[in-house]
């Protein structure tokens, strides 16, 4: 065997286990939701599966809890992607601003990343406890009554939405950092001497920079936050009144609650390509602004 | 031997390892039926039931059954999927509710023989309207262990407090819709300058549960005669009139901190409507002086739901595990008193006309229900409708529909299901 084919084959082994992997459970299951969405499928009735064409997705269109799905989950996306931009990058300035105890902080809040959905919505959840709840423990030490944030329908997602941010915000805070790092100091020097100010010096040259790593988060911040699902549905279950039940949970309910896993599969394509829409549109506007 | 050689060997056992699933095992030379049994008994139920299982294993050294306990809320997603991949437990619980659907997938068997021949199970020891729910033509798909009616829970201190004492001096609980609104005034108590109540009287728990249990009484139900959804009738919608005129009128806590069974615990409300089975879960406090009984005829007569755990087996079984999985289901059944204990009543009449049983107050005080009762729809879209109620009770309870609006809403909705189950399957809803 010559060097080079062996060093391909050295290769192709290392990839092997994640390929393996991709295929089985990444792309097979893609195959089979796309062939399931074309058929009528339920779980409890043998013999039930038969091509129905696009019956499914005619279906969802129809169908009013599809729509509140989607909307439950545009609102968490609204709430949820801007407010993990502006908390994120505040977080990296002020981390690159730091001249000592940077690391510490770095590890503090990258560690609730660490931890489990179910952990932190049962964490949260009890934070959250109308009657227990740390949080209107405190708000009763300075005067103020009850509040119910996971049961009324204005808080539940903004509630969510909060509890998310804690979750994950330093995971993108941290590759905000790493970006705001990259940019040469030389230049922020000469627009200094230049008499720039700081939120000159922000607008003019640290975020054009930036861009394109805004880019990054933004989309796949965007693609995590429509899959939505744990959060919502350890805490309040989609409720008050399906005010938090995403696509997803809904996707879940009927494939594995009430066992239609075409009209499932057909749902799941259809939130793929609100997903894939979303994103290259953000793709092509935020380009722009780099270009 | 070369670390090639050894690394070799390791992988091949591991492999070898990960291939072989032990199906029976041997001991003392004779070959031991290893039976598995599922259920969602997670809490004090659970304990109860792995005793009985371990004094099985003991007087049946031939067989080993284990118990898996799955949280209800997952329990039949995972159970559905385990079974259609013939890697599911040899036998399983499921709610009499709850047979219709599952079986239609094939799965569930017919055990009609554990009525029938040597150590039959008498038909007869059943109330007909139980046994009625596992008989689906000809078969008998299960074996119902118990009785799980709804009745009221009362805090005795202050059930007398608030006047509520029988001629012995001892609590009693309101039992017609008068006594039941004098003693949730009764027990509330707001502290001088608050707006809201500390202690309240009455508290709901799960709506739907609590909707359902007062159906039956003003003569509701959920389907017409011919199948078709009917949610939004007279008597459903008299019921939940009545729940939300509790939550408009301020006589229980608000729906958006509704305090319901953890309330009840902590003494901060006087009664609750839940199932017979959380008496484990009161079983467990030592200060708590509880009393069960009834629900008060808040309606035109004395009605509750209700449902049965029922023990199943897996089709195809081989003839050792078939009747290794009877001699089971038979031993739980006769030994259903021990069942009772962790919060049950029994599906046997012999074992509940037992002097043991009719001891056990709260048990016994919800078995006096069964003439009555009701179990909910006997349909292969159940899920959906459950799902239908949650969501119309929440809409009106909240105040944010009338009750009349929000059923005839769940009920185009659930028609909606009902159609494309007769389309797909043209067997209808009621099997």
């Amino acid at each position: 065997m010559t060097f080079n084919r062996r060093r391909s084959l050295t290769g192709l082994l290392f990839l092997a286990p994640y390929a393996i992997s991709f295929v089985t459970f990444i792309v097979l299951p893609i195959i089979v939701a796309a062939y399931l969405s074309v058929m009528q499928f339920d779980l409890t009735a043998k013999g039930s599966i038969h091509y129905v064409g696009l019956q499914n997705f005619k279906e969802a269109w129809a169908d009013q809890y599809f729509w509140s799905g989607i909307k439950a989950t545009l609102s968490f996306v609204i709430l949820m992607v801007p407010s993990m931009l502006v908390f994120a990058l505040g977080t990296a300035i002020g981390l690159n601003a730091m001249s000592r105890g940077r690391n510490a902080v770095r590890a503090l809040l990258f560690l609730p990343g660490l931890l489990n959905v179910a952990v932190t919505a049962i964490l949260w959840g009890w934070f959250y406890d109308g009657t227990f709840g740390l949080f209107n423990f405190l708000l009763k030490k300075v005067g103020i009554g009850e509040v119910h944030w996971l049961s009324e329908k204005a808080l539940a997602m903004p509630s969510i939405v909060v509890m998310t941010l804690w979750w994950t915000m330093g995971g993108t805070a941290i590759v905000l950092l790493a970006a705001l790092q990259q940019i040469p100091r030389h230049i922020i020097e000469a627009a200094a001497l230049d008499g720039a100010g700081k939120w000159a010096m922000f607008r003019k040259i640290v975020f054009p920079l930036l861009t394109p790593v805004l880019l990054f988060v933004v989309i796949t911040n965007t693609i995590g936050a429509f899959q939505v699902f744990g959060q919502p549905f350890l805490l309040t279950k989609g409720g008050p009144e399906l005010a938090t039940r995403g696509l997803v949970q809904y996707i879940y309910e009927t494939a594995f609650n009430n066992y239609r896993m075409g009209y499932g599969a057909a749902m799941s394509w259809m939130l793929f390509a609100i997903i894939a829409v979303f994103a290259l549109l953000q793709y092509r506007l935020l380009r722009r602004s780099v270009a | 031997m070369s670390p090639k050689a050894v690394f070799g060997g390791m992988l091949a056992f591991c492999v070898i390892l990960g291939t072989i699933r032990a199906n029976d095992t041997v001991i003392g030379g004779r070959k031991k039926t290893e039976l598995s049994f599922w259920n969602g008994w997670t809490g004090p139920d659970g304990t109860a039931m792995l005793k009985m299982i371990r004094e099985f294993n003991t007087e049946n050294p031939d067989v080993e059954v284990s118990m898996q306990r799955i949280e209800w809320a997952t329990y039949y997603n995972k159970l559905m999927v385990a079974e259609l991949n013939q890697r599911g437990p040899e036998l399983f619980v499921i709610h009499a509710s709850t047979l219709p659907r599952m079986r239609r997938a094939g799965f569930v068997s017919d055990v009609s023989d554990l009525y029938s021949g040597a150590g039959a199970i008498r038909e007869s020891d059943f109330d007909p309207y139980v046994l009625d729910q596992v008989k689906f033509g000809k078969e008998k798909i299960g074996l119902p262990l118990d009785i799980h009616p709804q009745g009221l829970y009362g805090n005795v201190d202050m059930l007398k407090e608030a006047g509520f004492v029988d001629a012995r001096g001892n609590a009693r609980l309101p039992v017609n819709r008068e006594e039941f609104m004098r003693a949730i005034r009764a027990m509330m108590k707001t502290p001088k300058g608050d707006a809201t109540p500390s202690v309240w009287g009455y508290s709901m728990t799960m709506w739907r549960n609590n909707f359902m249990s007062l159906v039956p009484q003003f003569d509701g139900h959920y389907l017409s005669k011919d199948g078709r959804a009917d949610l939004a009738n007279p008597g459903n919608i008299a019921a939940l009139t009545f729940m939300a005129d509790l939550a408009k009128n301020k006589l229980v806590p608000p729906p958006e901190n509704q305090l319901g069974w953890v309330g009840y615990r902590q003494k901060k409300v006087g009664m609750v409507v839940d199932g017979v089975y959380m008496l484990g879960d009161l079983l467990r406090l030592e200060d708590m002086k509880y009393i069960g009984g009834p629900i008060p005829i808040i309606g035109n007569h004395a009605a509750t739901m209700a449902d049965s755990h029922v023990l199943c087996v897996k089709t195809g079984l081989s003839p050792e595990k078939r009747e290794a999985s009877e001699r089971f289901i038979r031993y739980l059944s006769a030994h259903s008193i021990d069942w009772a204990k962790a919060g049950q009543v029994p599906a046997r009449k012999s074992v509940r006309d037992t002097p043991e049983f009719r001891a056990m107050q709260v048990q016994y005080a919800f078995s006096k229900q069964i003439p009555t009762m009701e179990y909910p729809p006997r349909s292969t879209v159940l899920f959906e409708l459950d799902f239908e109620i949650d969501h119309a009770t929440e809409m009106a309870i909240r105040g944010d529909e009338t009750p009349t609006a929000a059923l005839k809403a769940a009920t185009v909705n659930l028609q909606k299901v009902l159609d494309r189950e007769n389309k797909d399957y043209g067997t209808g809803a009621t099997p």
